[in-house]
């Protein structure tokens, strides 16, 4: 219990930087002028454009819904522009969305629920979250997806450091950005082939009971024999609290640094993707 | 002294953050393509302001201070920011649909509201206010054009009522280079039996040119005064032939007449069959002027003219439609850097050329101003004509 207040305790208050990281940047755009919104303080222009978007959307939620998913998230227009950058963007985009979202529903799962679960009996019926097939799906799926991203990551450094086309520019924050979803990803993967060899970190898990494709045996297979051959294996049998200095503190900080890097535009686009396509 | 972001739009400053300089505007933007710096590109442009903004109101700025400005920075920023044609070709190109036309305009706002901008803008807001046209003449020389006409009726088109205005625009009503225009263009309407009048010392310049300026407040009296003209001859359309007077009244005047572009109403004129016309042997290419293309959307109507005259056959640029290059005549950087101008419009030509014709038809113009005056100082044979010039040609 000790171990998920601490864990908690790191969640909440990265969402808490990170939120405060948005406003800070939002509240850079309120000083802006509003038309309608005039001598209005930044609250006020806050609730007013959160009013106007929530009428535009309700005016036409289906409408609404197509160009989020056409224009935003499979980004037609890149699309029509270079197949190359937009797959590699894609492959990041879902990528990075599959396994935020596959990393909260664990925490809510299997740790959060499987935790309530020794000490409540309500909530007995959220053993299966720890061993079951609905663990073993999240773990494929967080697994394929991280692939996925780890593709998506490589054709971007191709790109940006070997084919290096005459309309990039690339900076500090490029390269940051780049390598730190790189670094994620890979760390993920170690940490996530750490916990298959060293079965005792967490001894109850049974990583592939129950799961029949062969081949995702086969991968973790290859994990497990390759990790076994690095010495340090055994200090991090030691040591497990080392996962959370190579993958988890590095992922919330990663957090914490979206709102004030580039990556930022994962919400400013959309934006305006959504607003220049109400006005058309 | 900071830049005021308060005189930027919530709009604009989120756009400047949502840009991560992709790249994609730097293949349409022919400021770029003529000097090749980076500062001088839209994604270049919005990256100086990203710095500016966050130096002054960034996490570090918020912690540390802000970043003191020194007066060169701002004036090297505005020196970028006022060489741009406006075309509105980055708009198009953007993937995640960033206007950098309308940021760039905010931004010359913001320029001015702190004294940093060139000083040929100042003579062009006195004149357009003092003399009520961009070039500085007696606006009572506005229908001067008309005289150069064979036969004119007494009331020189200047009608007290009318059903139809037609707004000449500045630049055809004092450059002689392009009077033809207005006068093609009210033959065409007195063949086709329309019912127009003329404004005359009555029509003040529509206040195009101060947008560009960044100085779209000094617009409104402009604004005001056209509207009563229109009112008081009771018309129920405003016909231009100039693009950019057809887009502010589209975009700024708040007018329940009809506006249309030139283009517009000789379609309907072919269409008729009220104007006739004789065969024609000629291959053309058609500009787009931007005003009118890709900021107003009007692509068909001026094809649709060309395709029925008969004999006539139209040969497309490479970029046309909303890809078309800019003239280099949109800006008013004409005024600010006229070799930057003169580059584009070379560009154009060669554009022109490449398609194997020497006879290019646009509807504007400046368009035709720009083309025709770098081709005449280079000794280039081409033949640069308005749309109405066309249709008039076929019509004789």
């Amino acid at each position: 219990m000790e171990k998920t207040i601490i864990t908690y305790s790191f969640f909440i208050l990265t969402v808490l930087i990170f939120l405060w990281g948005l406003w800070f940047r939002m509240s850079i755009y309120l000083q802006g002028s509003i038309k309608g919104a005039e001598g209005a303080d930044k609250w006020e222009k806050f609730i007013l454009l959160f009013r106007r978007a929530s009428k535009t959307f309700w005016r036409d939620p289906f409408w609404h819904i197509k160009v989020i998913i056409i224009d935003v998230i499979f980004h037609k227009k890149l699309l029509g522009q270079s197949f190359y950058r937009w797959l590699a963007h894609t492959l990041i985009v879902w990528g990075i969305i599959v396994i935020v979202a596959v990393h909260i529903i664990k925490l809510l799962s299997t740790f959060c629920l499987a935790g309530l679960s020794r000490e409540i009996p309500l909530f007995s019926f959220a053993h299966a979250f720890e061993t079951g097939t609905f663990c073993h799906f999240l773990e494929f799926l967080m697994s394929a997806f991280g692939i996925i991203t780890l593709i998506g990551c490589l054709m971007s450094i191709i790109r940006r450091f070997f084919l290096r086309p005459d309309q990039l520019l690339t900076e500090e924050e490029d390269i940051i950005s780049i390598f730190f979803i790189l670094f994620l990803v890979i760390s993920g993967f170690i940490a996530q082939g750490l916990l298959i060899a060293i079965p005792d970190i967490v001894s109850a898990h049974d990583y592939m009971g129950g799961f029949t494709e062969n081949w995702v045996n086969y991968w973790m297979g290859i994990q497990t024999s390759l990790l076994n051959k690095i010495t340090l294996i055994e200090t991090l049998r030691s040591r497990p609290e080392v996962f959370w200095y190579v993958h988890i503190i590095p992922g919330l900080i990663w957090f914490i640094y979206l709102p004030h890097s580039k990556l930022l535009h994962i919400f400013t686009s959309s934006v305006t993707v959504i607003a220049n396509k109400v006005k058309e | 002294m900071p830049i005021d972001i308060s005189k930027l739009s919530s709009r604009h400053l989120l756009e400047i953050d949502a840009c991560i300089r992709c790249g994609e505007c730097l293949s349409s933007c022919p400021v770029y393509a003529e000097r090749r710096e980076e500062e001088l590109n839209p994604r270049g442009k919005i990256q100086n302001l990203k710095k500016f903004i966050r130096n002054q109101y960034g996490l570090w700025a918020r912690i540390f201070g802000p970043k003191k400005l020194n007066e060169e920075d701002i004036i090297a920023l505005s020196e970028k920011i006022f060489r741009c044609t406006l075309c509105g070709a980055c708009d198009i190109a953007c993937p995640v649909l960033i206007n950098p036309k309308d940021l760039s305009i905010a931004t010359r706002e913001t320029m001015v509201e702190m004294g940093h901008y060139p000083k040929a803008l100042e003579n062009l807001k006195k004149n357009l206010l003092s003399d009520h046209n961009i070039s500085a003449d007696d606006n009572e020389d506005r229908a001067e054009w008309v005289e150069d006409l064979g036969e004119i009726p007494e009331h020189g088109f200047q009608k007290d009522k009318a059903e139809v205005i037609y707004f000449v625009g500045c630049v055809s009503s004092f450059f002689p280079m392009v009077q033809k225009i207005p006068q093609n263009f009210v033959q065409i309407m007195v063949k086709g039996g329309v019912d127009f009048a003329i404004l005359g010392e009555g029509e003040w310049c529509c206040g195009f040119p101060l947008i560009g300026a960044g100085m779209s407040r000094e617009l409104e009296k402009l604004k005001v005064h056209n509207i009563d003209k229109i009112k008081e001859v009771g018309a129920k359309s405003v016909v231009f032939s100039c693009p950019s007077c057809y887009r502010t009244w589209k975009e700024l005047y708040e007018t329940d007449v009809e506006l249309l572009h030139s283009s517009h109403l000789l379609e309907q004129l072919v269409k008729e069959k009220k104007i006739p016309l004789k065969e024609l042997n000629l291959t053309v290419t058609y500009h787009d002027p931007c005003d009118l293309g890709r900021n107003s959307g009007v692509y068909e109507p001026p094809r649709e003219v060309l395709k029925m005259i008969p004999g006539v056959k139209l040969v497309e640029l490479e970029n046309n439609r909303e890809k078309t290059v800019c003239c280099g005549g949109g800006g008013n950087i004409e005024m600010v850097d006229p070799e930057l101008s003169a580059g584009i419009a070379q560009k154009k030509i060669d554009e022109i050329q490449n398609t194997g014709t020497d006879i290019i038809v646009t509807s504007c113009q400046q368009c035709v101003r720009t083309i025709s005056t770098r081709a005449r100082k280079q000794g280039i044979k081409l033949k640069v004509m308005d749309l109405t010039e066309i249709v008039m040609m076929a019509m004789k």
